[in-house]
């Protein structure tokens, strides 16, 4: 049975090697030559932010879905990877010696920036982690937001101009309230092509998945079902719950970054791309898909993506706009977060565990790790035969 | 049944020196005192009960003893080692194991996930193969159900496998709250009968109970908590007999 087994499991490693493999190879190509085949630049850009929300969602499942805890400023850690990645990605072109973005040189400035956005992203994770020990459910959700909302309002405020402090100094060349957008306003260049976006989504994906089912996010499963029994068995939630604060928001500096710097994508980072929306977009997400499921997660990533797309065709058809000119005040937009308010009031009602609710897609047995443990039948009946 | 053999603490003991030693231990819950001072001695090999009505302090002393809540004052000691410095992780790790009061299993988790989670300090696959084949040696039912989910197991499997959970860390001692709280008869009597073979295997056990009568013929000492404070201590046959305790918490 054991050799069976390892074969088995053998043939599972190349198989999964073999879909790796594919799937970069296909965002390669994509990156080579979608722009061939879809000529829309906004429909590829709408795939590639697709891709880039799967990241967000996947990121805040871990607080606010593995490890039960609450957070309503993800876009600070999404604006604090977008910010990092421009700034560096310009500087870098800069050196580089400007011209095009190439996609042979996207293989230095990507990596930089994206390692750059994921370690003050990490960084600041840890910062606001740590309350994390003392405060509970609304208390931490508070802090989170505080964090967001002051890293957008540093940067929205930060006054043009050449004198204060060398931090005042750095921060007015950020743009303020009306974005950055490169050195010189030349606009940020945009390196990060299919490859990098479609990829990277694969790639962390498969991390998320396998953080779900180790013994670390089991372990983070347990605390988040109950601390003291938890706490009895040996886990630290000291330890776990500052970690999942550190996980999340590096996955979110990637995402933040990626779409700072993404082919197809507007050159510019504003604050307001990181406003209390875009924390409510991820929480939705998140809720949608099932709190907990990491397929859950991607799904909801796309969904509203989509579905902030489809409102802007909406918005743009000749009915609205002639709508508009009559009532100046209608903005489908701000009306989207009503929808958004009543498709969670409605799952909540219907089906409140989200989506999948903690399951996964594709998922054969839950959480079973071959090997481990005496099978179970077997088990039993040699204690009825003792 | 081999749970207790090869734990990771090997704790050094002198010849009749308790395995744990509670003195003048106060808890309180801001204004509450729910402990007033307690002091309890649990010697190796011993099922020792701790009876007492709801809301005596029973939890909260088990919660001492895991470092779950501050003390206001007083020592808990391990093998004659002070505990306070240790965070409830170490103490995992020195030994001692707690079942929770009310069953608290992770109901989303598996069964065995339930299990592996109990023997989250130590990973050692052999060690804990062989834990878990003693585990459903002892529970049967836990091993025909180790794919479900925790949270649809029957009341009693539920304290089968908060029980099972805890032996999977493989402890010196054992502590358990309330293990028949809310179950059908007929499991209790299974799970005591667990209990006395987890004992017989060595393993030190302080068991908490409101169910007086099935608490004193399961162990050899008790002691009776009442608010906050230990009013009777002493051989559990005895107690049994005791009249003052026939009248408060035997009917009659
Ligand atoms: N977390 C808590 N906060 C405040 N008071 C508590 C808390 N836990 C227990 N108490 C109080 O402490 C006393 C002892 O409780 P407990 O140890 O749970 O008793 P028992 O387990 O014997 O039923 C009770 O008066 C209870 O109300
Ligand atoms: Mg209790």
């Amino acid at each position: 049975m054991a050799r069976g087994q390892a074969g088995k499991s053998g043939g599972l490693r190349w198989s999964r090697l073999a879909v790796g493999a594919g799937v970069l190879g296909v965002a390669l190509l994509c990156d080579l030559y979608l722009a061939d085949f879809v000529h829309d630049s906004s429909i590829r850009q709408l795939f590639m932010l697709a891709a880039c929300n799967v990241l967000v969602a996947s990121s805040l499942n871990v607080i606010n879905g593995m490890a039960g805890q609450f957070s309503i400023g993800h876009a600070g850690f999404v604006g604090l990877g977008g910010y990092t990645s421009a700034v560096i990605a310009s500087n870098l072109h800069e050196m580089l010696g400007g011209g095009e973005p190439t996609f042979a040189r996207s293989f230095i400035v990507v990596p930089v920036c994206l390692l750059a956005s994921a370690t003050l992203a990490g960084i600041f994770g840890f910062l606001v982690g740590l309350p994390s020990l003392r405060l509970r459910g609304d208390y931490l959700a508070i802090v989170t937001l505080g964090f967001a909302e002051i890293f957008r309002l540093v940067i929205a405020t930060a006054q043009a101009g050449e004198d204060g402090s060398p931090i005042a100094r750095a921060l007015s060349r950020l743009g303020g309230q009306n974005g950055y957008m490169g050195i010189d306003n030349q606009g940020i260049p945009l390196y990060a092509g299919p490859f990098w976006v479609f990829g990277l989504a694969f790639v962390l994906g498969v991390v998320a998945w396998r953080i779900k089912f180790s013994g670390w996010g089991r372990a983070l499963r347990a605390l988040r079902e109950d601390e003291i029994a938890a706490a009895a068995v040996g886990v630290d939630p000291t330890r776990y719950k500052v970690t999942s604060f550190v996980i999340a928001a590096v996955g979110a500096g990637v995402a933040g970054g990626l779409m700072a710097i993404m082919r197809d994508g507007t050159p510019i980072v504003n604050p307001d791309n990181y406003n209390f929306q875009a924390s409510f977009d991820a929480i939705t997400m998140v809720i949608l898909g099932g709190s907990g499921s990491v397929t859950g997660a991607a799904i909801g990533g796309v969904f509203i993506t989509f579905s902030i797309k489809a409102i802007e065709q909406v918005q743009a058809t000749s009915a609205v706009q002639a709508l508009r000119r009559e009532f100046e005040s209608l903005d489908l937009n701000a009306l989207r977060m009503i929808v958004y308010a009543l498709v969670l009031v409605l799952l909540m009602v219907v089906r409140p565990e989200g989506l999948l609710g903690e399951r996964e897609l594709f998922q054969k047995r839950r959480g079973g790790r071959g090997g481990s443990g005496p099978d179970a039948p077997r088990a039993g009946a040699k204690a009825e035969a003792a | 049944m081999r749970v207790a053999h090869p734990t990771r603490a090997s704790l050094a003991l002198a010849d009749g020196a308790p395995l744990l030693e509670l003195t003048d231990v106060k808890v309180s819950y801001g204004g509450i005192k729910a402990l007033k001072g307690v002091d309890l001695r649990v010697f190796p090999g011993e099922i020792v009960a701790m009876i007492g009505a709801n809301g005596a302090g029973k939890t909260t002393t088990l919660k001492s003893i895991m470092g779950l809540v501050p003390l206001a004052g007083g020592a808990v000691k391990l093998a004659g080692r002070p505990l306070a410095q240790d965070t409830t992780e170490q103490r995992v790790a020195e030994g001692i194991s707690l079942a929770p009061e009310g069953r608290a299993i992770f109901p989303n988790l598996t069964v065995l996930e339930n299990l592996e989670l109990g023997a989250y300090l130590h990973r050692d696959a052999k060690a804990m193969k062989e834990t878990l084949e003693d585990v459903t040696e002892l529970f049967p039912r836990l091993g025909e159900r180790m794919k479900q989910e925790g949270g649809t197991l029957s009341g009693g499997e539920q304290q089968m496998l908060a029980i099972g959970r805890a032996l999977m860390a493989r402890p010196r001692l054992l502590l358990l709250d309330e293990p028949s709280l809310g179950i059908a008869p007929k499991l209790v009597q299974q799970i005591f009968r667990a209990i006395a073979e987890i004992a017989r295997s060595g393993v030190t056990i302080l068991l908490v109970e409101q169910n007086t009568r099935i608490a004193l013929s399961t162990s050899q000492r008790a002691y009776v908590l009442r608010t906050g404070e230990i009013a009777l201590e002493g051989d559990a046959k005895e107690l049994a007999s005791n009249p003052e305790i026939q009248a408060a918490y035997l009917g009659g």
